[in-house]
């Protein structure tokens, strides 16, 4: 499976197995990640699964809906040239080894 | 509905539960008759409400988040008149207009958004167990429960003074008419007319609070990005959920800290814990029984088809304790690990003001670690509500650190 690698806030990097056709955000949830709520489920409705994804992964994942566009608009840490919502990146082979960084707060 | 009508000749072979799902003894104690109904199949008939009860988590988890096929736009109620007059909001409407409406309703309760009033927020909070801490024994919901939501968020919606008093009843009549057409929804429908009387003679323009959510309407309608006579119906999305979902939640994690000495122990603790405490409590408790979708084409849930023009209650509280699902269902447990608990909904509909409710539980409880020893509660008092589970009165005594 391909691995996902969060670095936490807290300097830590947390390498997981992510299930291709998973998003990273449920990577995340069922690894254990802290620091990625996801309160919605998914639904890109709530903005707390906020991460920063390294720019050189930036042109391999799925591009930004125009709805995860607006909702990172309100996340909780400043959004930044790499804020995607995790829930909106699906695992695939081509993201094995995928760097992203969890923000110090989703609220 | 007439007997011998299509619905009734399909549903004949599905399990059916003859209980009618809005009556005082469910709303009293609900949970047995979900574990029936969960027990029953995926998709039950309930004959006295005319609706198909969905109860187990991973259909529940299915059906929302198929909102092109089980659709919110023809109404979200268990009561056919409430479905009349309901669509056009944010909570019965489906994509495009709902995705258009989301972002208009929702942007005021983003996490940026509301980190504008975290600090006032936690402030209050503060202050507030400050104060219940010398008080001999207080009333759980309204001394505890109610105090934000009616000091700080009916200030944010911005109504004027008339309508922030008067939005708990309404809210509660709304909840109502939300569920079954019983009794209670015919009490309720003359104080919905009453709120929408005054939405749209009152709760003017010149009136609101200049910054407030209902006056980001306003600006929404003069900008374009919404019809003038839109801000009316959106109003609604704020005049009903704001308060009583989280007064009600609130009062249940009070309930249960209280109950389960050990657990409050941990929160005190270990406070990072308390996010996922306020989700066990609105998993067991869930403050929004169900809604219900409509069925737009003949769908499958679990073996049991549902023919299309039909109409589904999503049971989000039977989801909730589905033992499929969750081990010790009935258990509060503020370390488990809940993520995909439907107590704020799931897919597109899933709770617009969770943050904000989750912020103001938040602020409470991590007052409570830094003032509050041990919580002792009495017996609470239901409140009866067609849709909503929460309690009317709960006495407390909190013991200082």
């Amino acid at each position: 499976m391909p691995q996902v690698l969060f670095t936490l806030h807290n300097g830590t990097v947390m390498s997981v197995a992510a299930a291709t056709g998973h998003s990273v955000m449920e990577a995340a949830r069922n690894n254990g990640v802290p620091g990625i709520v996801a309160e919605c489920g998914g639904a890109a409705m709530c903005a707390t699964c906020h991460v920063y994804v390294d720019p050189k992964w930036l042109g391999k994942i799925a591009a930004m809906s125009d709805f995860e566009d607006e909702l990172l608009e309100g996340t909780g840490s400043p959004r930044m040239e790499t804020s995607r919502l995790s829930c909106q990146i699906p695992i695939d082979d081509g993201l094995d080894g995928l760097e992203v960084t969890v923000p110090p707060s989703q609220y | 509905m007439s007997v011998g009508s299509p619905t009734l000749v399909r549903a004949s072979r599905a399990p059916v539960y003859e209980v009618d799902i809005y009556s005082d003894e469910v709303i009293r104690d609900p949970y047995p008759h979900y574990r029936r109904i969960r027990a029953l199949g995926a998709a039950v008939w309930l004959p006295l409400n005319g609706l198909w009860a969905i109860g187990r988590h991973a259909d529940v988890r299915a059906v929302l988040a198929d909102h092109v096929n089980f659709r919110s736009g023809h109404g979200v109620s268990g009561n056919s008149a409430a479905n009349k007059i309901a669509p056009g909001n944010l909570l019965a409407s489906d994509p495009p207009l709902h995705d258009h409406l989301r972002r208009i309703v929702a942007a005021p309760l983003s996490p940026r958004s509301l980190a504008m009033v975290k600090e006032r927020i936690e402030e209050t909070a503060d202050a507030l167990v400050d104060r219940l801490v010398q008080r001999s024994s207080f009333d759980g919901m309204a001394d505890l429960a109610q105090y934000l939501p009616v000091s700080i968020v009916s200030e944010l919606v911005g109504m004027p003074e008339h309508g922030r008093e008067n939005m708990l009843r309404w809210a509660s009549a709304v909840f109502d008419m939300l569920g079954g057409d019983n009794e209670r929804a015919a009490a309720a429908m003359p104080i919905i007319m009453e709120m929408r009387a005054y939405t749209a003679n009152e709760a003017t323009r010149d009136k609101v609070r200049p910054g407030g959510w209902v006056a980001m309407l306003y600006d929404a309608a003069d900008q374009g990005v919404i019809r003038p006579e839109q801000v009316q119906v959106l109003m609604r999305d704020y005049l009903g959920p704001s308060l009583d979902t989280t007064i009600f939640a609130t009062g249940h994690l009070m309930y249960l800290l209280g109950q389960n000495p050990d657990q409050w122990q941990m929160l005190r603790d270990d406070p990072t814990l308390i996010p996922n405490a306020i989700n066990e409590a609105v998993r067991l408790e869930s403050p929004i029984r169900g809604f219900t979708r409509y069925a737009a084409a003949d769908r499958h849930v679990g073996d049991t088809l549902i023919p299309s023009g039909d109409r589904a209650l999503i049971l989000y509280a039977s989801a909730n304790r589905d033992e499929r699902r969750w081990e010790r269902p009935d258990t509060f447990d503020v370390k488990r690990i809940l993520t995909d608990h439907v107590g704020f909904g799931h897919g597109i509909h899933s709770c617009a003001g969770m943050q904000l409710a989750r912020l103001e539980i938040r602020s409470i409880v991590t007052a409570m670690t830094k003032q509050v020893k041990s919580i002792q509660v009495g017996e609470p008092t239901l409140a009866m509500n067609n849709v909503l589970r929460g309690y009317e009165r709960l006495p407390m005594t909190f013991l200082a650190a």
